[in-house]
């Protein structure tokens, strides 16, 4: 540390440099189980649709089933009005905030959400 | 006929941030009701500053509100001054009360907004805020049929529902059910024994899809007289009432997540106990569900 860096200064930089961790999508259940996809996009589609960014095989999934999209630090989850519905710990929803550890049911495939740092 | 609920505001009595309360949110009571175009804000908490924004966000139409409050508790209308479509002139603002001749929902908006209070006079408001209301309990606005029911809660409060097309959503916050137990005894003596509530609470509340409801406390944790309920004795109200889902709402400032997640855990085993068949879940902020 130079006599000019304070020390909340190199604390910021310290925080600056750190290595971000991903927010991630991992599929626990359904065709294609187990996969990890790291949430690199401000919206992110899930469907059977190749055209999706997350594509599942599963006919009990809608071609664009649910988006996930950035919303300051959080995702913002929503229903792409899907024929079976999006379930967020067991409960049908339309939209919700994520929060690390939520589990999103959609036909068949259980899927995890883990919150990153970046 | 669409139908939307969405939750700007969960916690009881005083918003609680940080990081333990992350999960099921900080903000005091606002719940947002959409039927069709109709607008309906249930409590003006400090949730109600994130749904002005997004009302802002989501549309450069005029905004057009129906503001229900269950009653004038800080936690219920602190909210209020910070939510930005007030202060617009294209803004129209229905403010609620249950009876022709009361005016006191009103009268307290605007006091809150005296100098001692706040910065900003209710009369610099840009908005177009009217008096209205719920002809003594019961009323149609914009084909939606909204009824209220006064519940027991220290300085009153109301309960309001929302139907529309065979779809009922009930708000019924604030309410210290406890209190009109039946067989109340058997709370302290027989703790798993159903609790029977009184019969017009119960026909208020008859077959609703969604039942938002005060569930502010655990059997032990329960404070008498304070105007909150046990979430078991909520959750025996519901499966008596026939309600589809319930909501436990109004969490207790000192619960952190993982409290709430107990509080539900110990509610879906009362109702697996009961053979009920009852879906329930933590009210949580940026929750939005689809019903009708």
């Amino acid at each position: 540390m130079t006599e000019e860096t304070t020390l909340d200064e190199l604390g910021i930089a310290v925080r600056l440099a750190a290595p971000r961790r991903p927010f991630v999508l991992i599929q626990l259940e359904g065709p294609g189980a187990p996969r990890e996809v790291p949430l690199e996009l401000p919206e992110f589609v899930v469907g059977r649709s190749l055209q999706a960014h997350f594509t599942i095989d599963s006919s009990r999934i809608s071609r664009q089933h649910f988006t996930l999209r950035r919303q300051g630090p959080d995702y913002l989850l929503t229903d792409l009005d899907s024929a079976n519905g999006v379930f967020l710990n067991g409960v049908r929803v339309h939209s919700a905030v994520l929060r690390d550890g939520d589990m999103v049911q959609i036909g068949d495939v259980v899927l995890l959400y883990r919150e990153g740092d970046g | 006929m669409s139908l939307f609920v969405r939750f700007w505001g969960t916690r009881g009595s005083i918003p609680t941030p940080g990081h333990s309360t992350r999960r099921y949110g900080g903000n005091t009571s606002c719940v947002e009701v959409r039927v069709d175009d109709a607008l309906f804000i249930c409590d003006g908490g400090t949730g109600m500053r994130e749904l002005g924004e997004a009302l802002l966000a989501r549309s450069s139409d005029p905004v057009d509100a129906h503001l229900l409050l269950s009653h004038t508790h800080w936690d219920h209308i602190q909210g209020f001054p910070f939510f930005l479509p007030a202060y617009r002139s294209t803004t129209t603002l229905r403010v609620y009360d249950v009876e022709r001749d009361d005016d006191r929902v009103h009268r307290l908006l605007l006091g809150q907004m005296r100098p001692e209070y706040f910065p900003v006079d209710f009369s610099e408001l840009g908005s177009r805020i009217v008096p209205s209301h719920l002809d003594g309990g019961c009323t149609t606005i914009e084909g939606v049929t909204v009824r209220a029911f006064e519940q027991v809660h220290p300085g009153r409060s109301f309960a309001f529902s929302f139907a529309k097309g065979g779809t009922k959503v009930v708000y019924a916050t604030d309410s210290e059910l406890d209190r009109t137990v039946i067989n109340r005894s058997d709370i302290l003596d027989r703790p798993h024994a159903l609790r029977a509530l009184p019969r017009d609470a119960l026909a208020f509340v008859a077959d609703a899809d969604l039942l938002i409801a005060d569930a502010q406390y655990n059997d032990d944790d329960y404070r008498d007289g304070w105007g909150h309920a046990r979430a078991n004795t909520v959750v025996d109200f519901a499966i008596q009432a026939g309600a589809k889902q319930l909501v436990l709402f109004h969490h207790d400032p000192t619960q952190t997540d993982a409290d709430v997640d107990g509080k539900v855990e110990r509610a879906m085993a009362r109702i697996r106990a009961a053979g009920a068949a009852l879906t329930v879940f933590g009210a949580r902020e940026g929750l939005e569900l689809k019903l009708g």
